[in-house]
């Protein structure tokens, strides 16, 4: 489904921050990536998606055997990628359902799908919403324009849920939640993912991989993945930290 | 009807005579610094009695204080004034069209009276057009002067208000240009009386060699009045805007609160935009702001919208008219805020 390989990216001054991630997810996975702040694990994901502040030195992103590196942004998150970046951007003036119902539509052109109605739409925002428990007030307001941290993430969950990728990659999605939110959207994430779909879920806690089950869990340190494991390793790095993989070495 | 606000409208030969005096427009003129004045026409197309006035006569004349020469211009071309008088308490919608390339509107609006005042594009027949409009609004009244016209290409084209307003009166002036040629809205407003409010709203959205000038001028003329300026600008190819925006506050205006900001997105290498703000403040309890940011679409936001899926184009598109639309969600729903913002 989702294979990385020797992936090396820099800033536009030259540093390297990824230096040859390697990474392979089939369908029906969910991956864990955890590591110190500063490793490189939502430059992996912005590198992935296309950011333009990244340089792709080498390696490969193949989603279902396409290259997504030679692709443009917006057919990488139409060939089914979805970034849920740390920090969702504010874009006061857009409405949320415009938006979505414009990527939604952009998405099913690509896929050579007719558009979709606006009754069909708007059954299916409702259908999601529920799902996350959202009030109506999202539908009137701009794109995470004045949300707390935890609705703008209840927001980006929403969107992979509409958009239904085949790979979602999701940047500390639980930062900012409160317990009853995180039980939320992990229930939305769950409930959205299927034998077909994967999921890479950065996280710096054990707490959303109590919902979510990782089926492995990866630690990136430094640019590279220096370890991986199944989930037992999530708990092990919650109660020892980072520095014994290093002293282990 | 305001008799003393009546007979400070100049007559036609004060305004040649003043014109005269003034000359033609020149750069190096203050209120033409901006402005492409090479573009107007020399005073023979106003015609032989222009060339025979005499200078201004030495007796003070309301045209004497006048020294813009786009607010002459009309009563100078002998546009016959439309004089109108909304009585008080009166609730009124209306829309203006002159029928001629010079036109004249003095509208007298009486206390507590609502009026909703749409200004169509005259029509215009040779390459310069200018109108004026001459607002007196009563004590207490509200009142909505706003215009979005379809794009026009007429060569020059002026539009001058000058609005004075009683205490507690209020005044919302919204606009949308695209035009796509040279043209100058020119707004003196008096805020005269206790709380009196002057709401200033303008969109450029222009392409090619387009070059449109602002240039207002609000006059704190007594206690807790206050004001707002918000233009925003959205320009391509080579379009040009300049904005001249002046707040004068008198001596003992205490409480006073102006704000004025110009926000400009450059699509374009040689797009541009001049701002020039003008503070003057005689007295000490006041709040005066102002502030001004160019750049260009917002990368961050972009990037989100296309990594959602959304084309290049259709992303540029959504954020224009997210920051066009911005500039209008303020208003109160009104028949200005519905037509302002269907015609984005």
């Amino acid at each position: 489904m989702l294979s990385i390989k020797n992936l090396k990216a820099s800033i536009e001054d030259g540093t390297q921050i990824l230096k040859g991630i390697n990474l392979e997810v089939k369908p029906g996975e969910v991956h864990a990536i955890m590591g110190p702040n500063g490793s490189g694990k939502s430059t992996l994901s912005k590198v992935i998606a296309g950011h333009p502040a990244y340089h792709v030195d080498g390696g490969s992103v193949e989603l279902d055997g396409k290259n997504l590196l030679e692709m443009e942004i917006n057919e990488r998150a139409n060939s089914g990628l979805f970034i849920s970046t740390q920090y969702p951007t504010e874009i006061p003036g857009v409405n949320n359902v415009e938006f979505l119902k414009m990527a939604l539509n952009s998405k099913r052109a690509f896929l050579g799908q007719p558009e979709m109605s606006d009754e069909d739409f708007k059954k299916l925002c409702e259908e999601k919403m529920n799902l996350l428990e959202m009030d109506e007030r999202y539908r009137e307001r701009g794109v995470n324009d004045g949300m707390s941290g935890g609705e703008k993430k209840r927001n980006e969950i929403l969107q992979m849920a509409i958009l239904d990728p085949k790979v979602s990659f999701l940047d500390e999605t639980d930062s900012g939640l409160d317990i009853d939110a995180l039980r939320i959207v992990a229930n939305g994430i769950n409930h959205i993912m299927s034998p077909e779909k994967a999921v890479i879920l950065v996280t710096h806690y054990q707490r959303l991989l109590d919902y979510i089950k990782p089926t492995y869990v990866h630690v990136l340190r430094h640019g590279k993945i220096i370890l991986s494991g199944g989930p037992e390793l999530a708990l092990k790095l919650e109660d020892q930290g980072y520095d014994w993989i290093e002293e282990a070495k | 009807m305001n008799a003393e606000f009546i007979q400070n409208l100049p007559t036609a030969e004060q305004a040649i005579a003043r014109l005269r005096e003034l000359g033609m427009p020149r750069r190096n003129n203050e209120l033409w610094s901006f402005f492409p004045v090479a573009k107007i026409p020399t005073p023979e197309f106003m015609g032989t009695d222009f060339a025979a006035a005499p200078m201004t006569s030495p007796a003070a004349t309301p045209a004497n204080q006048e020294s813009d020469f786009a607010a002459l211009l009309p009563i100078a071309n002998n546009a016959r004034p439309m004089i109108r008088e909304i009585v008080p308490g009166a609730a009124e919608m209306a829309m203006l069209k002159c029928n001629n390339d010079f036109g004249h509107t003095v509208l007298d609006i009486g206390k507590g009276a609502k009026v909703s005042l749409e200004i169509l594009d005259n029509k215009v027949s040779h390459d310069i057009a200018a109108e004026r409009f001459d607002i007196n609004v009563g004590e207490d009244a509200d009142v909505e002067i706003f215009f979005a016209n379809p794009a026009c290409d007429l060569p020059l084209r002026f539009r001058h208000f000058n609005i004075s307003q009683a205490a507690g009166a209020n005044v919302r002036f919204s606009s949308i240009c695209k035009d796509t040629a040279i043209g100058r809205v020119s707004v003196e407003c008096h805020l005269k009386g206790e709380g009196a409010n002057f709401d200033y709203r303008s969109l450029h959205v222009l392409d090619g060699e387009a070059s449109q000038h602002s240039r207002l001028t609000i006059y704190h003329e007594a206690p807790r009045t206050t004001s707002t300026q918000l233009a925003r600008n959205l320009l391509s190819g080579s379009a040009r805007v300049s904005y001249d925006g002046s707040v004068i506050v008198g001596y003992d205006c205490t409480g006073v609160n102006s704000s004025q900001l110009v926000n400009t997105i450059l699509l374009s290498e040689d797009a541009s935009v001049s701002v020039k703000p003008v503070l003057k403040i005689y007295h000490d309890d006041v709040e005066c702001t102002h502030g001004n940011t160019v750049g260009e679409l917002d990368a961050e936001q972009m990037f989100y919208l296309v990594s959602r899926g959304i084309p290049q184009k259709a992303a540029q598109e959504m954020l224009m008219r997210s920051f066009a639309q911005e500039t209008f969600l303020p208003l109160p729903d009104s028949p200005a805020k519905k037509r302002l913002m269907s015609s984005l």
